[in-house]
């Protein structure tokens, strides 16, 4: 069998105009950005900036060559300055393109930048147009030869892709009546966002119906195949390639990379979560008290704060550390939080219905403390709570460095909040502080709590990479994206297809989480 | 001028807005702000634009600055300066004019300042950037400027920071920086509503002074009518993005051609209402949303003059009222209306028998203990909050406390609820003392019965927690009822009780007007049949014609459940229309205390002569004697020696021997129980004249 192509039998026919439209859309990209330069200044200045800006290239192209000629001993001088020439006059000619393009346009139009704002939409979709025309018609064949790579991954991820077009259908449809998450799909950066979120979320449903090989298991002796590479003899019923190329131990890159998804989002929302407990349940009395209660908690959180936290992290996971056992009494001081959070939560709103408090209080502590005997000390009788000790190492690590920023985003927001009548009201009728703060503060923080909630899981999830990058991670062969790249990292300069699946896939759902916070930061701030 | 080359009769209008209508788009609609609006300000004439709050009067001045933000758009009319249309204009064409020849000053005057520039720079910097001054010669300038806004030490002043300023010198700063460019139009977005009324006062007479010597026009927004007829020639009402009568101030507020100006005019409190004899009327209804506006006529389906077929019909011009001065009504049945006709609503109601004595305070103090130095070292300072106060209040009785900001009204409301304790004194609520018991060692019964009512009212609720659940919450800390049902069902009564549909229960605050918030806090404080309610400014930051009717809703409260009320305001109006009794606090102190007859005629402490002069009264027929204090508030950190009052005190020279500036005044009690801490003798008190003489018609 042949090799995978990336884009399968169309592939050849489309470079031609794909290539075409990229150029065009970095010649109108150019130009507007000379214009929106110029703006409002008349010709001469924007043929000023048009010559500032290539003389700018010009310099910083130059100190590129210099550094290139001094750094470099064992480096091909000639063949790295005619790489270096090449570069350059294309971008010349770009530039001056499109400062003559710019001044012309200047001087025939008025509205040269409205003009190019269209045409950039038009080249957009255009470009947006083949893609799906492409992926159209590439799909319907029947042979990942004739697919390609990329078509076969996306038909593999198809239930993904149904999940999510249901999500949005439904959302859409009855975003008046979703509040804050509803007003999500009014903005494009928020929805973006949110597909990207919703994507890697489904991925770790669905992964199981997604994976082509058994992640953890070599499959053959050749050690990394490339994308496409097909199977040397396949077993009956096993998928023929390698969609993304295998490892150094011949382990398939992309079922790696869908069952990292997994893993990564098992840990990252929980302790987020986790820290968010913990920080929540400290923040409001130091915000709501104040005073000497205040001041000590402050200095603590900041002590962790100041703290490298890599070195942190370091000394946590270290085995040595581990033998005296302080990650396991930290489990037990931080899990124990969300129990008292719940209970105090509950408590301080049903404590005049004694009867259904008791109730409720009682349940959560009969949950809680049975999952708590099971996390932090794996003593849970039935084995349904547990943790392995390597995972349990981790995310004691990730809550504990998260939660001191939780702890003063919260204190600053009630602060701010305690000051308001209804605190004064709840005060003036008898309340107890517990109640002032879970019921009647904590509602109202909850924006921006919920915008830093998406970015903090993004960092949590950067974190959990890093982790697995230096190799202190969970177990050595968990397929989590951190400890991939760091597996790929050796042969990178050889191989650089296993690192940068997972690298890809890290980046995406981080930026997406990003992306998601920041429309939802800006459709809370809205109407 | 430095604008020479416009050719522009000075006798034409200076400002020619016409047909002006403004829309702000949001993702739902188009939400029109401003209707038809048309008018014109002469060379130094000034122009009050008056209406409640969403009525789009600050949506007007922003379109002449062209300032209406990425939402807002001018969908048609025009606004002429001088001759020239402002809506056609570029950016760089508008930036010569915005600060040069049309200034603007806001409402929070912190807010206009760079906290981070001396003020003679940022004051400085108008001319030049607009006329390329020399820098030297611009601060010259602004020294003289800052001189000509009466503030003293200007050589002081120019070389502060804004943070280093009082609130009242702030404004006088921003109306400086305003001035720097001899502006052709000042725009002022009520410039004093942030400001004490004593410090208000001085602000105006500047504004005024200033408009004469520099013959600037004005166009002066605010909601306080009273101000308006102090402040300008000539106003325009405006009612849900429509100008609805616009002519002569005197004109206007004499023989008023709109039903909604004068329903307006009945619903404030002026000299001689009375919450027994003479009620106010309040306007029925409410405020219609933007995008909710009736067909025809806005004001119609709260009009008593409606006319189902008429003016519902189609829109409605302005007519013009003839023999009057450019007078003009937006009514179709102006000329059918008997304007003289007595208000036929007015129902008078019994007064309530005051009882015995509910609560009753001796010689209360409150100190709080500050700490200078910046690691929690250094000297402790004492802020005396409450000093010595005393007074009791009865079942039934409505006691008014005033005074303006840092005076202590706060601080006592706080202590009297127990948030925080009393550093000396007794506080007697029936025959217990709760002096030292903080609310959390209160019993059940004794904290329900004394709850508060709280200013704001978009702050007085819960904004994620609908409106029902909040008054059950309420009742269930109050230990109300035995089940869920019965709670429900009280609930519900309380929602009867203030006049509030039983729907809203489910509503959450913000689907709410601020006057139905204000009800909804009502509703709560009387949840546990309260028999003390503190009225921290309840109606303070209503609109006009909503004011009247929550007050109303309190005293109609009050006399059905016998409730002592503790009203905290610092307007005087409508002080003088609900309180039985007044006490007048300043600086931690109580200055005078006694009926409300006794408190508004002389003999006056020195400090009510002032404050009831610088109230402004929305009535023609009333003289007022302009008493102006110097000065700001003393800090209550470092107050002054002797009597509080003696800084700003007109009368000190009247005391021979300068005991004003040694020695505290003691507690003087003159005829039929009324108080004054003064030192003047009987005689010089006698000779006050009354400050506000209602001329004979």
């Amino acid at each position: 069998m042949e090799t995978l192509s990336w884009f399968g039998s169309y592939g050849s026919t489309l470079t031609t105009p794909v290539s075409a439209l990229i150029a065009m859309m970095v010649m109108v990209a150019l130009t507007n950005g000379l214009l929106s330069f110029a703006s409002g200044n008349g010709q001469t200045a924007l043929l000023r900036t048009g010559f500032l800006s290539m003389a700018f290239l010009f310099i910083s192209f130059f100190i590129l060559v210099f550094l290139f000629l001094k750094g470099g001993a064992g480096v091909n001088y000639e063949s790295v300055l005619t790489t270096l020439l090449r570069i350059a006059a294309v971008l010349v000619a770009f530039g001056l393109f499109a400062a003559l393009t710019s001044w012309i346009l200047r001087q025939s139009l008025n509205d040269a930048p409205r003009l190019l704002a269209r045409m950039m939409r038009l080249l957009w979709r255009a470009l947006a147009a083949i893609a799906v025309l492409w992926l159209a018609a590439t799909l319907i064949f029947n042979t990942e030869a004739e697919r390609g790579i990329l078509a076969s991954v996306v038909l593999r991820f198809l239930p993904v892709w149904i999940a999510l077009v249901v999500t949005f259908a439904l959302s859409i449809r009855y975003k008046r009546k979703l509040g804050l998450y509803g007003k999500l799909f009014d903005s494009t950066v928020g929805m973006l966002g949110f597909a990207l979120v919703m994507f890697w979320v489904f991925t770790a449903v669905f992964a199981d119906i997604i994976i082509t090989h058994d992640p953890i298991s070599p499959i053959g002796r050749v050690k990394n195949p490339l994308p496409g590479t097909p199977l040397v003899d396949p077993a009956p019923g096993q998928y023929l390639y390698f969609l993304l190329g295998g490892d150094h131990l011949a382990r398939d890159v992309f079922s790696r990379m869908v069952m990292g998804a997994r893993r990564v989002l098992q840990i990252a929302p929980a302790a987020t979560l986790f820290a968010f407990m913990v920080g929540i349940t400290l923040g409001l009395p130091a915000g709501y008290f104040g005073g000497k209660f205040d001041t000590a908690l402050s200095f603590i959180a900041n002590l962790v704060l100041a703290f490298p936290v890599i070195l942190l992290f370091y000394l946590l996971v270290t085995p040595e550390i581990r033998d005296t056992g302080i990650p396991i009494y930290l489990a037990a001081v931080l899990f124990l939080f969300p129990i008292i959070f719940l209970c105090v939560l509950l408590n301080s709103r049903y404590f005049t219905n004694p009867p259904r408090r008791n109730l409720y209080v009682g349940i959560t502590l009969l949950i809680g403390l049975w999952a708590y005997s099971g996390l932090a000390f794996n003593l849970d009788p039935t084995g349904f709570w547990s943790m392995e000790p390597n995972l349990l190492n981790v995310f004691v690590s990730v809550v504990f460095v998260n939660a001191p920023t939780v702890f003063r985003i919260v204190r600053g927001i009630v602060m701010d909040l305690k000051a308001r009548d209804y605190v004064a009201a709840g005060q003036t009728r008898g309340e107890s502080p517990w109640y002032i703060m879970l019921w009647e503060i904590l509602p109202n923080a909850r924006g921006p709590l919920i915008v830093d909630f998406c970015l903090r899981i993004g960092y949590t999830t950067i974190l959990l990479g890093t982790l697995g990058f230096f190799g202190l991670g969970v177990s050595p062969e968990s397929p989590d994206w951190g400890s991939t790249i760091d597996d790929g990292r050796k042969l990178l300069s050889i191989f650089p297809h296993p690192a940068l699946a997972p690298a890809l896939a890290l980046m995406s759902l981080v930026l997406g989480l990003n992306l998601l916070a920041d429309g939802l930061r800006e459709e809370s701030l809205r109407d | 001028m430095s604008d020479a080359s416009a050719p522009w009769d000075p006798s034409k209008p200076i400002l020619e807005i016409s047909n002006l209508s403004i829309s702000f788009f949001t993702r739902l609609r188009e939400i029109p702000a401003v209707m038809d609006f048309s008018c014109a300000v002469m060379q130094g004439e000034s122009m009050g634009l008056v209406g409640e709050s969403g009525c789009g009067k600050s949506t007007v001045a922003l379109a002449v600055m062209r300032d209406l933000g990425k939402n807002g758009r001018i969908v048609g009319g025009t606004i002429k300066f001088k001759g020239r249309d402002l809506t056609h204009m570029t950016e760089e064409e508008l930036r010569v004019i915005r600060g040069s020849e049309i200034a603007m000053i806001y409402q929070e005057p912190m807010a206009s300042l760079n906290p981070a520039m001396k003020i003679g720079a940022q004051l400085a910097e108008v001319p030049m950037i607009h006329q390329n001054m020399p820098k030297a010669e611009a601060w010259a300038l602004a020294r003289q400027i800052v001189a000509d806004v009466r503030l003293p030490d200007p050589d002081r002043i120019i070389n502060a920071y804004p943070h280093q300023l009082s609130g009242g010198q702030q404004q006088r700063i921003v109306i400086a920086m305003a001035l720097m460019a001899k502006p052709a139009l000042l725009i002022l977005d009520e410039p004093t509503t942030a400001l004490d009324v004593t410090v208000e006062a001085g602000i105006v007479d500047l504004v005024k002074e200033l408009g004469r010597k520099y013959g600037t026009s004005m166009l002066f927004i605010s909601h306080n009518l009273g101000l308006i007829l102090d402040t300008c020639d000539r106003l325009c009402v405006m009612y849900s993005g429509e100008a609805v009568e616009t002519g002569n101030v005197i004109e206007v507020f004499d023989k008023m051609r709109h039903p909604y100006t004068q329903a307006l005019f009945r619903s404030i409190p002026l000299p001689g209402a009375d919450k027994n004899s003479h009620p106010l009327v309040s306007i029925p209804g409410n405020f219609p949303l933007p995008h909710e506006r009736p067909p025809g006529c806005n004001f119609g389906p709260r009009c008593d003059y409606f006319q189902a077929g008429r003016c519902d019909a189609a829109d409605i011009a302005m007519s013009t009222v003839p023999e009057d001065d450019r007078h003009g009504s937006r009514c179709l049945k102006w000329t059918e209306i008997d304007w003289n006709a007595p208000i036929t609503k007015r129902a008078s109601k019994p007064k309530t028998p005051i009882g015995k004595v509910v609560l009753k305070m001796e010689d209360l103090r409150k100190y709080y203990a500050v700490s200078s130095g910046a690691f929690g070292g250094g000297a402790k300072k004492v802020v005396k909050a409450n000093e010595t106060l005393s007074f009791e209040a009865r079942e039934g009785e409505t006691l008014a406390i005033v005074g303006e900001s840092g005076c202590g009204k706060s601080t006592f409301a706080k202590v009297l609820m127990g948030l925080e304790t009393a550093t000396s004194g007794t506080i007697m609520l029936f025959d217990e003392n709760v002096k030292s018991t903080p609310i959390q060692q209160r019993n059940t019964d004794t904290v329900s019965s004394v709850q508060m009512v709280f200013q704001n009212p978009f702050d007085t609720l819960n904004p994620s927690m609908t409106v029902g659940r909040q008054i059950i919450r309420a009742l269930e800390i109050f230990k109300y009822g035995a089940s869920d049902a019965e709670r429900e069902a009280r609930m519900l009564e309380l929602m009867d009780l203030v006049k509030l549909p039983r729907a809203f229960a489910e509503r959450m605050p913000r689907q709410l007007s601020g006057g139905q918030k204000q009800r909804v806090g009502i509703a709560r404080a009387f949840a546990g049949g309260a028999k003390v309610v503190v009225a921290d400014e309840p109606v303070s930051a209503l609109d006009v014609s909503v004011q009247a009717a929550v007050t109303d809703l309190l005293m109609d409260i009050q006399r059905e459940n016998k409730t002592t009320l503790l009203f905290i305001s610092h307007d005087l109006s409508i002080v003088r229309y609900l309180a039985d009794r007044v006490m007048v606090m300043y600086l931690g102190h109580v200055v005078e205390m006694g009926t409300t007859d006794q408190v508004f005629q002389p003999p006056y402490h020195p400090y009510t002569e002032a404050l009831l002069s610088a109230v402004p009264i929305a009535d023609t027929k009333v003289i007022r004697k302009r008493i102006v204090l110097e000065g700001d508030i003393p800090s209550a950190m470092n107050p002054p020696p002797g009597c509080p009052f003696q800084t700003r005190c007109r009368w000190k020279s009247q005391v021979p021997g300068g005991l004003c500036d040694r020695e505290m005044p003691p507690m003087v009690t003159l005829a039929g129980g009324h108080q004054i801490k003064c030192h003047l003798s009987a005689d010089v008190l006698n000779s006050m004249e009354p400050v506000i003489k209602i001329a004979a018609e």
